[in-house]
């Protein structure tokens, strides 16, 4: 009676050492990620990767844009993180690191073999670079570049314009009552800036001078905004001062718009069968922004400072952003950021062909982010405001860029 | 400690912590220069973001918006919500449905309402700009010129129903009596609504227009859903300016001085209003 009663004590005490054996050794990390279309890919390869890790579960906490930025802040207040893998947009960089909340990352980057760190494109890993110590590796770019309905530029035996003037001309040229030359997102802040700034880039103009000194009101930067108003005034849809991305990307894929200046990444999602374009899926090309210079967005993946296990944190960064995953995230669709996958033939072949990777590399040889600074989401925040301001008709060029200017001096106080 | 007190003491504590020290930490920190990205770095300013804010023109434009949103909303709710309550109350069939459909905005959360609208009045791709186009009629909704009014309009859309929930239940509380006295010494409709209706409906009338201006001062997600503020800073309100200080620049202090302005507005208003309304209906008892 009393061994058998000792039986199921024995048991319970294995089972609770077992448990607490694999508690210790088990691993969760929590993700905080934009719901993009890089994110469904991501997914699915984290299945892979927790297949083979199986003391370790990821979980990802998926969110649009706008909700992530203040939830990456408290995490990054608490004694410890909500998140221990957190993907960082490339104006907050500077910000999150001179703040404490971001965890150096050479050590781990040193101590990775077949890492690779340097394949990764220059322009879009310089951006996880603060004051000479890297917190961010490049998760995926979101350079624009210049979208194009190759069927009518075909048809009308339209080259595809190189300089933002033959834009101009071009998107003029295109438009009629009810279809359009370009389809613009003039709305207020983050929006237009990212736009306009390609103008502004094709005029040679810059928010800073090598020296830190604002030069938004600048000769080149009215001429610049005279120039997107033009554009605006003769090639947009009526009555779109508040349109931003969704609505653009509307009027691509329902045929009302000839061009627009858009991420990329979006070129594969218009020319999806059965997606969003019907019919027009395949009609769509990428081709380098007007002028060359490229507005260029990078989301990086980043450690929390207080993030409990970085170790494990990392493994799964390493992993996911290795050379090898990266091509096969480039396969599935996503937006590479290595050289050594945009060069790839085999990702040419089964990806969405040469002429579309060839294309990206050409942007993202000449593409620099919008701003930089610990304060970069309010600068441009605050340059967005006054150039809807001069686009609507409520300043002119030189007063809303002067008062931009004034602005910026305002929040660097 | 008497026992009156002592009965006090738990629900003094709950409001203690749950109202009074985050309002007095707010207040603390518009006194100190206080972000969120440089917590070792919090200085005391005094009443520098009070002043920095008060000279912010976009601190002023976006109160301006708000307060021009505040009355243009809340007058054309109280106009049609009084307006819908009165042929309601006549109402004798599907009564009880009518209610009902003519409530469903208010249940749908503002930032659903918000982008539901965006693309509604969206030039090339809404209905209603489509079916305007086609009668010949074309309206920049979001235009510099009309998106403060737009954004009013998609307001009383949602709260007007709440006007008129208010209304008929004032209208249905009211004795039947001086109706009849009114109807027996010959008034018309127009003279029993005006000096009979409206005197008696004043205090709920008061109660619906402080309530609803409270909730106005608030908006926020039709502006963040459609505009941004925008054209330029044509639709910026208050809550808006605060939400972008606080919490995408993440300068706490500026964000919590602004709101302290707003509570500061906010009083006076409706300390004007309950005044106007009392001296009023003191005049009227003493005539």
């Amino acid at each position: 009676m009393k061994t058998r009663n000792s039986l199921p004590a024995f048991a319970a005490l294995l089972s609770a050492t077992f448990l607490s054996t694999a508690l210790v050794n088990a691993a969760e990390l929590n993700i905080i990620i934009e719901e993009v279309p890089d994110y469904e890919i991501v997914k699915k390869l984290t299945d892979e990767y927790m297949a083979a890790n199986p003391d370790v579960t990821v979980k990802f906490d998926a969110m649009p844009f706008d909700a992530m930025r203040d939830k990456i802040l408290t995490s990054s207040l608490a004694p410890s993180a909500t998140y221990d893998v957190i993907i960082i947009d490339n104006p907050w960089m500077e910000e999150f690191a001179k703040a404490g909340y971001l965890a150096p990352l050479d050590d781990y980057i040193a101590a990775s073999d077949g890492y690779n760190f340097d394949d990764f494109v220059g322009a879009v890993s310089s951006i996880g670079v603060v004051d000479g110590k890297t917190y961010g590796v490049p998760y995926y770019n979101y350079a624009l570049g210049l979208i194009v309905r190759q069927d009518i530029f075909d048809k009308e035996g339209l080259e595809i314009p190189t300089t933002i003037e033959a834009y101009m001309d071009t998107v003029k040229s295109l438009t009629t009552e009810d279809f359009f030359g370009a389809a613009m997102q003039p709305q207020k802040g983050y929006k237009i800036m990212e736009e306009w700034k390609n103008w502004l880039y094709a005029n040679g103009g810059e928010v800073f001078d090598a020296d830190g000194n604002i030069i938004i009101n600048n000769e080149a930067a009215v001429k610049a905004l005279n120039q997107y108003i033009e554009t605006y005034n003769t090639a947009a849809p009526k009555n779109s001062l508040n349109w931003g991305f969704d609505e653009a990307l509307r009027a691509m894929s329902s045929g009302t718009a000839a061009t627009m200046l858009s991420y990329n990444w979006m070129l594969p999602a218009l020319n999806a069968e059965g997606g969003m374009s019907g019919d027009l899926a395949g009609n769509f090309t990428l081709h380098e922004v007007p002028g060359g210079k490229a507005v260029l967005g990078t989301w990086s993946w980043g450690l929390p400072a207080n993030a409990k296990d970085k170790e494990a944190a990392w493994d799964f960064v390493s992993w996911i952003s290795s050379p090898e995953v990266a091509k096969r995230r480039a396969i599935m669709g996503g937006a590479p950021v290595r050289t050594s996958v945009l060069e790839d033939e085999t990702v040419w072949a089964e990806g969405y062909g040469e002429a579309y990777y060839k294309a990206l590399t050409g942007i993202l040889d000449d593409a620099a982010p919008l701003t930089s600074g610990t304060n970069a989401e309010e600068l441009i925040e605050i340059i967005g405001t006054e150039l809807s301001a001069a686009v609507s008709n409520q300043k002119t060029p030189q007063e809303a860029l002067d008062d931009a200017a004034a602005a910026v001096k305002r929040a660097n106080r | 400690m008497q026992l009156k007190h002592r009965l006090v003491l738990p629900l003094a504590l709950v409001l203690s912590a749950v109202m009074l020290y985050p309002v007095a930490f707010s207040f603390w920190i518009s006194l100190h220069d206080y972000r969120l990205t440089r917590l070792d770095d919090v200085r005391w300013v005094g009443f520098e973001n009070y002043k920095f804010i008060a000279t912010d023109p976009g601190f002023l434009n976006a109160m301006g918006n708000t307060i021009t949103f505040v009355i243009g909303a809340v007058t054309l709710e109280l106009i049609l919500g009084l307006g819908l309550a009165i042929l309601l109350q006549r109402l004798v069939r599907f009564q009880n449905f009518i209610r009902s459909t003519l409530l469903a905005p208010m249940f749908i959360t503002p930032i659903a309402v918000g982008l539901m609208f965006r693309f509604l009045l969206n030039s090339e791709l809404g209905v209603i700009s489509h079916y305007l186009g086609e009668i010949g009629i074309t309206v920049d909704w979001f235009g510099p010129q009309l998106a403060l009014f737009s954004i009013i309009l998609i307001d009383v859309w949602q709260w007007t129903p709440f006007m008129v929930l208010m209304f008929l239940a004032g209208l249905e509380s009211l004795p039947k009596s001086p109706f009849e006295a009114a109807r027996i010494d010959g008034a018309s409709a127009w003279l029993t609504f005006r000096c009979v209706t409206l005197p008696m409906l004043r205090p709920v009338i008061t109660v619906a227009i402080i309530i609803r201006a409270l909730d106005a001062f608030k908006v926020f997600e039709y502006v963040f859903a459609i505009t941004r503020g925008g054209p330029g800073d044509a639709t910026e309100t208050i809550m808006y300016y605060i939400y972008q200080a606080g919490f995408r620049f993440f300068r706490m202090g500026e964000a919590a001085a602004a709101a302290f302005m707003l509570i500061a507005v906010i009083l006076v208003l409706v300390i004007a209003l309950v005044k106007a309304t009392k001296s009023s209906t003191a005049g009227r008892n003493n005539v």
